[in-house]
């Protein structure tokens, strides 16, 4: 396969994967702010997947419709879903060759619907949630198609890689936000329905239940997020998939290649698999989950140099 | 509200030949179709138009036009009123198409070999030689069984008694067939059973001819060559129709930076390594394909190319230089070459042409000019074109000074009056001006040539342009079978 369609095929992944993180990350706290105004806050929201500066967060974050606005249809936010999904559509589209004709429409309709003047009425004027589900709804499409209709080859194992590393960092992320801030009093009972919201923005809430089965305790919210095997969410789930979709790009003419980031990710597999929730408490959970980030950041950059180095 | 309704105020243009009315009456290959339109309420024939918008733009077959930052999709104008040719129209533009190819490819072998066709004084040395398209690179060059123009998209027009003119031969990288294919494509959802019925020629055949006409050129001993499809990247208007074709005859699509010339051959950059390229089929002009040998800015090319070309190990489609045969210069000659080459008398017209480095003819251009078309001779896309009768005084002036300049550069043509076809516009049928593009494929074998083609028509009323760039739209094509 070119490196560039390759490239360009992980890319789409990434950025699709992102766009279904952020589009139920403001679902959940879009909700939380018509639940408990006076808790709530758009603050960390607002500084972990916009970039903006203090002055910027304190413009914006009183009024929950001017931070949709911003985080869905602005153009100048590189982080909005309109450019995520651009992103997304325009590698697909110079990629068209290599993925199916439904998934290119699929891709090709999401963004029409974003770019739509519809969209951002709806934001400015009806309700939130429609906005939001319906959008939901379009990540779905595209999970969903390209599940059914892609040919299981090399192509679908490079967006597999970009699916799964940027589904970890954003679990990690959520993570970070919610609870970072709280290193060395993490066993402190603090606002349950806080907690209640970070599980459900990524449809993490009835496993704990079940699991759990004590009220909120941020261990076990850190346990699921980070360790729990069977969570489709959490971060172990995630590297042991990108470990799976890996292998199978094992290449007699690329060996040496192949051997240094299939290094890279074992070990950083290994690390998280072997680690529980004290270890995490011990280096800090800030600490620590900057550190996976860094390391499934550098896999990046190995995929870079290995696979998609074309320049 | 019937649909007779709807051809009530079609207005018959005089002098002008209509492809569905003879003076008053309906011609009989258009009496299916029209009957079959004026069976649908007119509202619902809106509704086809607006189904078939929104069909191209869900399957993203748009072009973006870039302003203030922002990419807008746009679609090429679909017309959905079929234009219709006839078996025997059609027999007679394939032969006249095929005649002409011939004697075109034998052009370009003669122009960059031995050169009889100089030499025996047909065609005047300066014209090649002052041609900008001529290349020097390509002297002596063998090309694979001898093709140059692997495919051409040779435009037609009407006069008003119905002969067929050519007005154009594109034989460098013509585009627009992926719009033959999609708008059949479309036709078929809008009007079901409508092509069945009407006995059209199917045109999905043309993906699979040219694979097999690029597969033939390989020039490794390899059992499965690596074809590839060379595209300037999603920026060009053309990307769709690129990766189409590419799709559709299951091979790579790649980009200049894909692609490194070792040892004078042509590899592509893969995840497992380089892997060996055969034939390319580009869609990237001459200018942009060696930064080495032509325009050293260009990023769309790979720097090498040329010369793992010269010496046989990538054959390359379209061949390099041909555009010194569609030149609008060299055009005058082409009935000549037929003759030359072949010993028969050319099929099909040219449109009279004045080369206006003569001073007698331009002259008579300069007097007569608001009865002209003036054309660059290596210009496309209806760029840099004087419509002689809708110019203003000083638009003319202006373009007269143009044409002292650098005579060369310039061509004249009378205004020939194109046919009109109906058009959906506004609710109503109205006649437009059209013109033809088919697409020759040229291989081992000889010439195929897909029954159909792209018709391009005018929207804007009483427009004699056609093209893309200055509002024009096209039309799914047919020709019937016998």
């Amino acid at each position: 396969m070119l490196s560039r369609v390759a490239d360009s095929l992980y890319w789409m992944a990434r950025y699709m994967e992102r766009t279904d993180s952020v589009l139920r990350m403001l679902k959940i706290n879009y909700n939380s702010s018509q639940d408990a105004p006076q808790d709530f806050t758009w603050h960390p929201v607002l500084s972990i997947f916009a970039s903006l500066d203090d002055h910027e967060i304190d413009r914006l974050e009183d009024d929950s419709r001017k931070v949709l606005q911003f985080m869905i249809v602005d153009r100048l936010n590189p982080n909005s879903v309109f450019n995520m999904v651009t992103l997304a559509r325009e590698n697909a589209r110079s990629v068209q060759d290599h993925i199916t004709v439904e998934l290119w429409k699929c891709l090709n309709e999401f963004y029409h619907v974003v770019r739509g003047d519809r969209l951002t009425y709806a934001i400015q004027h009806g309700d939130p949630i429609t906005v939001l589900d319906t959008l939901i709804k379009e990540c779905m499409l595209y999970f969903g198609t390209t599940d059914i209709t892609m040919f299981r080859g090399e192509g679908l194992q490079f967006m597999n890689l970009g699916k799964f590393m940027e589904r970890a960092i954003q679990s990690a992320e959520i993570l970070d936000i919610k609870l970072g801030n709280l290193s060395g009093e993490v066993d402190k009972p603090t606002d349950t329905a806080y907690w209640k919201y970070l599980l459900m923005s990524i449809s993490g809430y009835s496993l704990y239940l079940k699991r759990y089965q004590s009220g909120f305790e941020a261990r076990n919210i850190v346990d699921q997020v980070l360790f729990n095997p069977d969570f489709p969410r959490s971060v172990l789930y995630s590297l042991n998939q990108l470990e799976r979709n890996f292998d199978r790009l094992r290449s007699e003419k690329n060996l040496e290649g192949f051997q240094k980031v299939q290094f890279m990710i074992g070990k950083l597999r290994s690390n998280v698999q072997y680690s529980n929730v004290q270890n995490v408490y011990d280096t800090g959970l800030h600490n620590y989950l900057k550190d996976v980030i860094d390391e499934i950041d550098e896999i990046g950059v190995g995929l870079n140099q290995h696979f998609f180095g074309y320049t | 509200m019937k649909s007779t309704e709807l051809f009530r105020q079609y207005q018959l243009t005089p002098n002008t030949w209509d492809e569905m009315y003879q003076n008053e009456t309906v011609r009989a290959h258009y009496r299916n179709v029209l009957e079959s339109l004026s069976s649908i309420p007119s509202d619902e024939l809106s509704k086809k138009e607006e189904l078939a918008k929104s069909l191209f733009m869900a399957q993203g077959i748009t072009f973006t036009v870039y302003s203030s930052g922002e990419g807008i999709e746009k679609i090429f104008p679909f017309d959905i009123i079929p234009r219709i040719i006839t078996a025997s129209e059609w027999d007679f533009i394939e032969r006249g198409i095929k005649q002409r190819l011939r004697a075109l490819n034998l052009f370009l072998k003669d122009v960059y070999h031995q050169q009889f066709i100089i030499k025996d004084g047909i065609v005047p040395v300066e014209l090649i030689y002052s041609c900008p398209h001529y290349l020097r690179e390509m002297q002596n060059v063998n090309v694979p069984h001898d093709i140059y123009v692997h495919i051409a998209g040779i435009d037609l027009i009407r006069d008003h008694d119905g002969t067929f003119y050519v007005l154009e031969d594109n034989l460098r990288t013509p585009s627009g067939v992926s719009y033959m294919i999609e708008n059949r494509e479309i036709t078929k959802r809008i009007f079901p059973d409508l092509i069945p019925k009407n006995h059209v020629l199917p045109v999905t055949q043309y993906p699979s001819i040219l694979y097999k006409n690029l597969m033939s050129l390989s020039p490794g001993q390899v059992s499965s060559p690596n074809v590839v499809l060379l595209t300037p990247g999603i920026y060009n208007s053309a990307y769709f129709e690129h990766t189409t074709l590419a799709r559709l005859m299951g091979i790579e699509l790649v980009e200049g930076r894909d692609l490194v010339v070792e040892n004078q051959k042509v590899y592509m950059k893969t995840t497992a390594g380089l892997q060996q390229v055969d034939v390319i089929y580009r869609r990237v002009d001459d200018e942009f394909l060696d930064p080495l040998v032509f325009n050293p800015d260009s990023v769309l090319g790979v720097s090498g190319i040329l010369a793992a070309y010269r010496k046989g190990n990538v054959a390359i489609v379209n061949a390099i230089g041909n555009g010194v045969a569609d030149d609008k210069a060299i055009y005058v000659y082409v009935p000549e070459m037929i003759r030359y080459y072949l010993n028969e008398e050319p099929l099909l017209k040219n449109v009279p042409t004045y080369q206006l480095e003569r001073p007698d003819e331009r002259d008579h251009v300069l007097k007569n000019i608001n009865r002209m078309v003036v054309k660059k001779t290596n210009g496309s896309g209806g760029y840099g074109m004087l419509m002689g009768h809708a110019a203003s005084d000083a638009e003319i002036a202006d373009y007269s000074k143009e044409i002292l300049k650098d005579p060369r550069a310039f061509i004249a043509q009378p205004v020939i009056s194109l046919s009109n076809a109906p058009c959906y516009i506004n609710g109503k049928a109205q006649p437009r001006r059209v013109d033809l593009r088919p697409f020759a494929l040229c291989g081992p074998n000889g010439i195929e040539i897909v029954p159909g083609g792209l018709t391009r028509v005018a929207l804007k009323e009483g427009s004699l342009v056609v093209n893309s760039s200055q509002g024009g739209g096209s039309k799914d094509t047919w020709v019937l079978a016998e």
